[in-house]
């Protein structure tokens, strides 16, 4: 299991934001994290890069505890994606090479491809790209370091209907090849595509299943 | 020599607090007790710091002066991090760092013959260096804080990239000492055509010829120029040790900004 978590909570200032979460991540699959909005899901991801420590409870990747690894090569197999985009440098191809400083111009070009952008943009400035552009092109930077499992949030809120379709045909190519991919939206297209949902409220795993077994279904899109 | 003012002349320039006292009280500025008491402490301070540097001066000799920079140092340290309050460890940090560029920069003024080893020259100049220190330390603080609260998903986003805690703030460390140097910068660039310095204007009072007061003040200049470059660079540079924990995790800053 690339990840298990086991009783996992995470208070702030106190304040518990996540609960007893018990869950498995397959490897290889798509796993979506859903539920209304101020459920804990972007603070569920946070914990599986470690850019938050959970407060009680295990979290293990690959049958073992996530603390155990060195934490920057664990955060180039297990990549986040945040929900709001956050452009690095001034142009693209720069961008692409913030994580993979030994990216080749080809490579580079394969990944605006792979997230349907095209390659003239290798040569742009960032700053003239559009919201879905710049959210497009942070998840081909994510991908340049070829992580083993990638964590995505909202990964299509800033995409139109066409540009959301080709990001979740791209994360169920990345699962059949093996990477595991856990996205938290509020889509039910991503809901629909999952392997496996988690539906969480208040901080506390209230479902968890394949899609079709599930009582909550997001109302966006 | 010009004969310098008796505690008679001093008294007669209360004039100028009165007048200004009868102007904020005509113009209901709110402003009258303020003033008096901004008159009285100084006069009150100023008369405590010549007594305690007179005697510093006879009794203490040069250790005693070395204590008495040092006492500014944990002073200005204190002062440095309370403005960069919420930020991890800041008085911490702002001291070592006051403390690095001061003994430094005193050091090599005295290591080199530039200043004599006596109280007269190492209390007035370091006390200019641990001043231009804690200027520094505290914009320097004040900088980094606001990379923090501003760049926050900036940072977070090249973290999650696998860079490090220093690679992910470097273009913050840097972009926070340029902006900490610049008064310091632009106070050297214009010295002497804005306004006469402190120390130039008290060496011509006290009837040194110009040219011999300039030569003072190019020293108190460039030793600035140092001692500000040292704390910023190094303030900047440990706050990225501070700022984030083992885990290469951006700590949240505390208590908002008044």
């Amino acid at each position: 299991m690339p990840f298990s978590m086991t009783d996992v909570g995470f208070d702030r200032k106190g304040t518990p934001l996540l609960d007893g979460i018990d869950a498995d991540v397959g490897q290889g699959r798509l796993t979506v994290v859903t539920g209304p909005s101020g459920a804990g899901k972007s603070t569920l991801l946070r914990l599986l890069n470690r850019l938050a420590d959970p407060t009680r409870g295990h979290l293990a990747f690959n049958g073992r505890p996530l603390h155990e690894f060195d934490v920057l090569a664990l955060r180039r197999r297990v990549v986040l994606v945040a929900q709001h985009p956050v452009l690095l440098t001034d142009d693209v191809a720069a961008e692409l090479r913030v994580g993979r400083p030994d990216l080749d111009p080809a490579d580079a070009a394969d990944l605006l491809g792979r997230v349907g952008l095209p390659e003239e943009l290798l040569h742009r400035p960032t700053a003239g790209l559009s919201g879905g552009q710049a959210q497009r092109l942070c998840l081909a930077r994510a991908l340049a370091l070829q992580p083993e499992a990638l964590l995505l949030d909202e990964p299509t809120s800033a995409l139109d209907w066409a540009a959301a379709e080709v990001v979740l045909d791209l994360a169920r190519t990345l699962t059949a090849a093996g990477t595991s991919v856990v996205a938290v939206s509020h889509d039910r297209r991503w809901v629909r595509a999952a392997d496996s949902a988690l539906v969480l409220d208040g901080g506390r795993l209230v479902e968890h299943g394949p899609p079709e077994s599930l009582d909550y279904l997001p109302e966006g899109a | 020599m010009t004969a310098a003012p008796s505690w008679g002349a001093v008294a007669l320039c209360t004039v100028f607090v009165v007048l200004a006292v009868g102007l904020a009280h005509a113009r209901r500025l709110a402003l009258t007790r303020e003033l008096l008491w901004a008159a009285a402490r100084a006069a009150l301070q100023l008369a405590a710091v010549g007594a305690v540097l007179g005697a510093v001066f006879s009794v203490a000799g040069v250790p005693g002066s070395l204590a008495w920079v040092g006492a500014m140092v944990v002073l200005a340290g204190q002062v440095a991090g309370y403005r960069g309050r919420g930020l991890h460890r800041a008085r911490l940090l702002a001291t070592v760092a006051i403390a690095v560029g001061s003994t430094a920069t005193l050091g090599l003024l005295l290591a080199i013959g530039v200043i004599e080893p006596v109280p007269q020259a190492v209390v007035p100049l370091g006390g200019m260096i641990v001043s231009g220190s804690m200027q520094a330390a505290t914009l320097s603080l004040r900088q980094v804080r606001t990379a923090i609260d501003e760049a926050r998903p900036a940072i977070e986003a090249r973290l999650c990239l696998g860079l490090s805690a220093r690679q992910a703030f470097a273009p913050h460390t840097r972009s926070a000492a340029r902006t900490a140097l610049i008064p310091a910068i632009d106070a050297t660039k214009v010295v002497g055509l804005i306004s006469l310095p402190g120390a130039m204007t008290g060496l011509i009072l006290a009837g040194v010829a110009p040219l011999t007061a300039v030569r003072y003040q190019i020293i108190v200049m460039y030793m600035l120029l140092g001692t500000n470059t040292i704390a910023a660079v190094l303030t900047t540079y440990l706050a990225q040790f501070t700022a984030f924990d083992a885990a290469h995790r951006l700590r949240p800053t505390q208590a908002p900004e008044e």
